[in-house]
């Protein structure tokens, strides 16, 4: 049979050399790119005369043998190790069959076709199965490609809609020639004006892309471990720097008397060799995560051409997706404090299709739009994901002064009871005989103001208009970014608490909410702040159109 | 009352519409469903605590102490609650915004632009059908609040209600 050739210009399996080792033009972030990146085929315009529709490739047998065979693998060696008997060895068997089975029925009775605005997926062979996705309402468009896939020349396909929760439609497996048509027919029929399509003639602009060494760095700044590494490394440094020699030596006698008594049967071997190992886990985690970043996300390039995204990123798993800017509800922007000692910051956005599959999401990427970016270009690239956001805000709103007070209260609280554990709990013979000591937590008190004293300073709001922010944080920063035309219900909630304060908190309901935690909340907004705000958001909203 | 008042004293200077109450029948409706929703397992508790409490574990006197501090918590929901819920519930439409607010002790306003109603359900249960009330449920694109209840109004308001609120936000050229 007949195989397609594996179609090398195809946009998002190009080489990673090709895209991204050229970025002179957006290093400072202030220009465009110079040199146009790989580019997924301009859509042709009169293309949605043309007739599409089709059925799986035939690869699909071979694609559904591997992944059941894949599947199998593990109970198979299991019962073969255990010499788990020909019973279990026969069902492996039929299990396999089975599967097979239902991937010819698919292979046979699956069809698709575009008729009048409409995708339509046929499938089943006693009861039919037809379903229509009106292509206005199609999200995101995912092709997603294995090793296996890669080598064969053949993607899966995802078709995601706003309100499904998951995948609306699984095409699986297309040739990707094939795959590109369809990609070209759905964005070409989404319904745009004669002027978007002007548009979508012209070259896209490479919005980002990420290099071996933003891929590392990425991996180093993700990883618990490493931030845990850094900020021991730093403590000691300002240790080192800031206390006399003596007094460390001290310290250390002191910790080490304690940890004696802590754990009686303690020698110093048994502690080197405890260390080495906490370093050993700690090392490891780190290349696991440097390593993963780059599994997942090498090569990564997002662009934009016209009114859409463009994502492709994998090494061995190559992903691609494409997705309409108006879909994005809610952009987020996450700033972890070992990055922002670098600048950099991780960009996150929802659609309006509905949370799927939680950890495999993540796995597979798609919860970040930009993984990594530089926090200077942001300003250029938030207008290009959301037109309405407008500038960044000169000025931050506050909340009320309380908050500060509020925050140290619950912490104060939390350290009451870990002095009541430390003075009522079962180590209190072992550890500190004298049971003065138990009252260590209060001296975390003031530690505690200090810091909600930061936080406060870094946390609020700016009503831009057509956008609405929050940002909070003092060392990890998060910022959230609503265009007003997203809001679905405003919202205000006062516990008894608040009443005494006299503050609200406001929160702003949107569609999707996967991967971003939803739009802003904001806690502690004084009564008529809060009244005024919300009243304001509600009634902009109302006069614009909430479009998917 | 003391609590409309002091909403409206929010936003002085301008021009405020007030709040719609829900129907006063909602108070005896709350009442007769909670108790009909909390008789029967308060009865069979009766008979678990003397039975299980009392015969098996020999704790006559706390069981039915327990049982009698719970039912003393229905009845203060099933009694008590409903006419605060009552005042405290209101709504009102001030151009395309439906604004709701309830709760006694955690308050909420709900602020939907109506541009973003999906659809309107009207329901409407036995027991509400016997005190000629209905509920209408709003449903935006959104998720927390995704759905939002208004419940016990008058058969008659809730369909013109309905239909106001649909015709307010169907201009909306989705």
């Amino acid at each position: 049979m007949p195989w397609p050739k594996a179609c090398a210009t195809s946009w998002w399996l190009a080489e990673e050399t090709t895209v991204s080792e050229d970025r002179s033009g957006t290093a400072n972030g202030q220009e465009g790119p110079r040199v146009p990146p790989v580019l997924p085929p301009p859509l042709s315009t009169g293309l949605s005369a043309l007739p599409v529709s089709g059925r799986l490739h035939q690869l699909t047998l071979l694609i559904a043998t591997v992944r059941a065979i894949k599947g199998l693998a593990l109970p198979a060696i299991v019962v073969f190790l255990s010499g788990g008997g020909r019973i279990f060895g026969m069902l492996i068997l039929m299990v396999l069959a089975v599967a097979l089975l239902v991937a010819v029925v698919r292979y046979f009775t699956f069809s698709y076709r575009i008729e009048g605005g409409d995708l339509i997926t046929r499938q089943g062979l006693l009861s039919r199965k037809e379903r229509h996705i009106p292509l206005v309402r199609v999200q995101d468009l995912r092709f997603e490609a294995g090793p296996v896939h890669r080598l064969l020349g053949v993607v899966d396909v995802h078709v995601e809609t706003a309100g499904a929760v998951g995948i609306e439609a699984e095409l699986s497996v297309l040739a990707r020639k094939v795959a590109e048509d369809l990609r070209q027919a759905v964005f070409a029929r989404t319904g745009r004006s004669s002027e978007a399509k002007a548009d979508l003639r012209q070259d896209g602009d490479l919005l980002g892309s990420l290099r071996l060494r933003d891929l590392v760095v990425e991996g180093l700044t993700s990883n618990r471990a490493a931030s845990i590494l850094v900020l021991v490394g730093a403590g000691m440094g300002l240790i080192d720097n800031v206390v006399p020699r003596p007094v460390q030596q001290e310290w250390f006698e002191r910790v080490g008397r304690g940890a004696t008594i802590w754990f009686s049967e303690a020698n110093p071997a048994r502690w080197q060799e405890i260390g080495f190992a906490v370093l050993a886990v700690l090392l490891l985690s780190i290349v696991f995560s440097v390593g993963g970043s780059i599994l997942l996300f090498h090569g990564f390039t997002l662009l934009r051409r016209g009114e859409d995204l463009y994502r492709s990123y994998g090494l061995l798993t190559r992903r691609a997706s494409s997705l309409p800017r108006r879909r994005l509800q809610v952009v987020q922007i996450t700033e972890p404090w070992l990055r922002r000692l670098f600048g950099l910051a991780a960009v996150r956005a929802d659609t309006a299709a509905r949370k799927s599959g939680g950890e495999e999401e993540k796995r597979g990427g798609r919860d970040v739009l930009l993984p990594l970016v530089r926090r200077k270009e942001l300003a250029n690239l938030i207008p290009v994901f959301l037109p309405d956001a407008g500038p960044e805000p000169e000025r931050w709103e506050r909340v009320a002064r309380c908050a500060i007070r509020r925050a140290t209260l619950k912490g104060m609280i939390v350290c009451l009871f870990l002095v009541l554990a430390l003075l009522l709990g079962p180590l209190r013979e072992a550890v500190w005989p004298g049971g003065l000591h138990a009252f260590w937590p209060l001296a975390l008190v003031p530690v505690l103001y200090w810091i909600n004293r930061r936080n406060y300073a870094h946390l609020g709001y700016a009503d831009g208009g057509t956008a609405f922010r929050t940002r909070r944080g003092w060392l990890s920063r998060a910022t959230h970014i609503v265009p007003v035309r997203n809001l679905q219900v405003v919202v205000l909630r006062q516990t008894p608490f608040d009443r005494r304060h006299g503050v609200w908190t406001l929160k702003l309901d949107t569609a999707g909410q996967a991967f971003t935690g939803g739009g802003p909340m904001l806690r502690n907004v004084p009564d008529a702040e809060a009244h005024r705000l919300a009243g304001a958001l509600a009634d902009r909203a109302a006069r614009t159109q909430y479009r998917v | 009352m003391n609590q409309e008042d002091a909403i409206r004293d929010d936003q002085p200077g301008q021009e405020e519409r007030p709040y719609s109450p829900l129907d006063e029948r909602v108070i005896p409706y709350w009442r007769l469903s909670g108790a009909v929703g909390w008789i029967i397992p308060m009865l069979l508790l009766f008979g678990l605590a003397i039975g299980v409490g009392g015969a098996v574990f020999g704790h006559l006197r706390l069981s039915l102490f327990l049982w009698a501090a719970w039912g003393v918590g229905v009845i203060f929901w099933t009694w008590w609650y409903p006419p605060r819920a009552y005042a405290a519930w209101g709504y009102r439409r001030d151009g395309k915004v439906l604004e709701l607010r309830s709760g006694v002790w955690f308050r909420v306003v709900r602020l939907l632009p109506l541009s973003r109603l999906q659809h309107v359900d009207l329901q409407r249960g036995p027991l509400e059908r016997w005190f000629g009330l209905a509920s209408l449920v709003l449903y935006t694109a959104g998720t927390q609040e995704a759905a939002i209840g208004i419940p016990g109004l008058p058969d008659a308001v809730a369909q013109s209600l309905r239909d106001e609120l649909v015709a307010c936000g169907g201009d909306d050229g989705v």
